[in-house]
């Protein structure tokens, strides 16, 4: 049972596992740290994502690598909608947002209920070929999981390093105001921070529906993940969000495997209710209040 | 940064937030509704209205504990979404304590306080410690993990099938219009206890703690042993209405206590008005008949409550009960 091949294939599955909930909590704090905003919406965002990629990808038929950003793109574009007729109304106000994005999360699932039916439906895969490695199985859709994530991943840690809007960015998250007094068009960066942040859910959604399910209530694990790798790592920070995905990913895939998944959510919303008892702002993150 | 709270949005609109001025005009205007609402409701079965309406008016009276109760806790300014798990606890405890160990209806029911209670008892203080968005998520979790126990311990609570076949308390409840003023009498108490309470010198306390809690504590008030007093009292509250729902539908499962059911009654406070007592009475009303006029789409009813608590939350953050002085409000200051 603990032999080298199945911790192998544990460990492959933690990481895609950890690549999606990564994706997912990416953007969730990336909207907290710079609007102040707690996205309940963060999963009807992915779950969109993952409609999107059916209709484009699975019916529409067009190659996998341009459907998949095509598909997170007119997510995201769609959800540009919503900020301006929803989202700016909450910006910096941390405790409206949670309840009113709770009301937005619920029209949107609801709202898919009656446009697709509450039935699952499955993407197909876009490599059906399992490759082997030695011991080790690899899923080719696995593999373009991790694969397609790391890329967005870099992207986006270049883009926030090493760019003019990337820099902007990281300042209207550290400090709003000062970064407006410095001439910086925080509406523009507030429009800009929040596609990014929702087409990388909508992605995550997507690699969720093809690999797991498609159903309009998918979206409420990916947003209780995207809660857990956040308060695991910490509101706001990116580093810990990446720390927390990864550390929330392998718990589920190991626990998972050996304990089944019942303990394994068991373990973790326990050591994350103590967590955030103990060190509420998370592994890496820096407390409020000082 | 700004932290939390109701503080910030009712000054950040500036909405009057009369406390004392005109307080006992507005008080009387209170009793006298609340008096109306309740002649009403002793008179209802008389009407000769349909058995469906008396079921309706049980369910709202039941509602009506759970969403008061909840207020408690809202008025502290914390949002708790595990309340529909704390009924459940409470439907649980009174339902198992009268199938499985043949205990007495009166002494179910005080179980049906207790179990939860208890359990906010010991979770209460670290809970509590939390400020605002981390004590709604935890709740959060909390919820989905007590329902995953009501769905695993098998044995004990009927699993995902849940508990079926709940026997009548007593014979004479058959009668669905005795039931329902036993649900009245039991409402009555509940509400009249927080609304007496929400009055009383602890109700001045509670809307301190919201509005600065290290000035409440420079006043002398332990915050934390009264944030944990009102919370096991709401959450014992949240119980007792689970007991009788259980009683009442005579069915209980993991799903009618979710998440889903938290929301809802955090929906219905927050859209009716989370400042005032009345705010969580008009809420039930409102959402407990609207979905009435949209049986057939459920979905529908959702989206609607969703885009309501959008509406609200934006808005108008005094709910419903405040859309009167809303609107006084803004057209003084128009025709000014």
């Amino acid at each position: 049972m603990f032999s080298p091949a199945v911790l192998g294939q544990v460990l492959i599955n933690g990481i895609s596992l950890s690549a999606i909930y990564i994706l997912v909590s990416l953007g969730f704090t990336l909207l907290f740290g710079i609007m102040r905003v707690v996205n309940f919406a963060h999963g009807a965002m992915a779950m969109l994502g993952g409609y999107a990629l059916y209709y484009i990808y699975g019916e529409a038929n067009l190659p996998y690598l341009i459907a998949m950003p095509l598909a997170a793109a007119s997510v995201a574009a769609l959800a540009l909608v919503l900020e301006r007729l929803v989202y700016r109304w909450f910006y910096q106000k941390m405790f409206q947002s949670m309840i009113g994005l709770l009301g937005l999360d619920m029209a949107l699932v609801y709202s898919a209920v009656i446009i697709w039916g509450p039935h699952e439906r499955s993407i197909p895969s876009p490599i059906d070929t399992v490759y082997r490695l030695g011991p080790l199985f690899l899923s080719g859709s696995k593999l373009v999981v991790i694969g397609l994530a790391a890329v967005t991943l870099a992207a986006f840690y270049l883009f926030t390093h090493f760019t003019k809007y990337g820099l902007a960015m990281r300042a209207a998250a550290q400090d709003v105001e000062t970064a407006e007094v410095q001439g910086i068009n925080t509406d523009r960066i507030y429009m800009l921070a929040f596609f990014i942040a929702i087409f990388m859910a909508a992605m995550a959604g997507g690699f969720f529906a093809q690999n797991y399910i498609l159903s309009p209530f998918m979206g409420e694990r990916q947003l209780m993940m995207a809660f857990i790798a956040v308060i695991l790592g910490g509101m706001g920070s990116i580093p810990g969000v990446a720390l927390g995905g990864l550390i929330l990913g392998m718990a589920e895939s190991i626990l998972g495997t050996y304990f089944g998944s019942t303990t394994s959510v068991f373990v973790t919303f326990g050591a994350v209710i103590v967590l955030l008892i103990v060190r509420p702002w998370g592994l890496l993150g820096i407390p409020e209040n000082r | 940064m700004k932290t939390i709270t109701a503080d910030n949005m009712a000054a950040s609109q500036k909405q009057p937030h009369k406390a004392d001025e005109g307080s006992t005009r507005q008080l009387r205007i209170k009793l006298v509704l609340g008096l109306g609402l309740l002649a009403i409701f002793i008179i209802l079965p008389f009407l000769g209205l349909s058995g469906f309406t008396l079921s309706l008016a049980t369910t709202i009276l039941i509602t009506g504990i759970a969403t008061t109760s909840l207020h408690m806790i809202i008025r502290m300014g914390h949002v708790s979404l595990a309340h529909g798990v704390f009924m459940g606890l409470g439907a649980y405890a009174a339902v198992l304590s009268v199938v499985k160990f043949g205990l007495p209806f009166p002494i179910a029911m005080i179980f049906a306080f207790l179990a939860p209670a208890a359990l906010a008892l010991v979770i209460g203080p670290m809970l509590l410690r939390l400020s605002g968005k981390y004590f709604v998520l935890v709740t959060f979790l909390l919820g989905e993990i007590i329902r995953l126990v009501f769905v695993n311990w098998q044995s004990f609570t009927g699993g995902s099938n849940g508990i079926f076949g709940i026997p009548l308390p007593y014979e004479g409840l058959a009668d669905p219009v005795a039931f329902y003023y036993m649900t009245l009498i039991a409402a009555l108490l509940c509400i009249g206890f927080v609304a007496r309470m929400l009055q009383s010198d602890i109700g001045r306390i509670i809307d301190t703690i919201r509005e600065d809690s290290r000035l409440a504590e420079c006043a002398g008030i332990p915050v934390l042993r009264m944030k944990v007093t009102v919370f096991v009292i709401a959450c014992g509250l949240a119980g007792i209405a689970g007991g009788i729902s259980g009683f009442f539908i005579r069915y209980i499962d993991p799903t009618s206590f979710s998440i889903v059911q938290s929301l809802n009654f955090v929906v219905m406070n927050i859209v009716g008005g989370m400042f005032q007592l009345a705010g969580p009475i008009v809420g039930t009303l409102f959402f407990v008949i609207l979905p009435e006029f949209l049986r057939g789409y459920v979905e529908l009813q959702r989206v609607i409550f969703g885009v309501c608590l959008i509406v609200v939350m934006a808005f108008l953050p005094t709910g419903i009960v405040g859309l009167a002085a809303y609107i006084r409000h803004q057209l003084s200051r128009w025709f000014k």
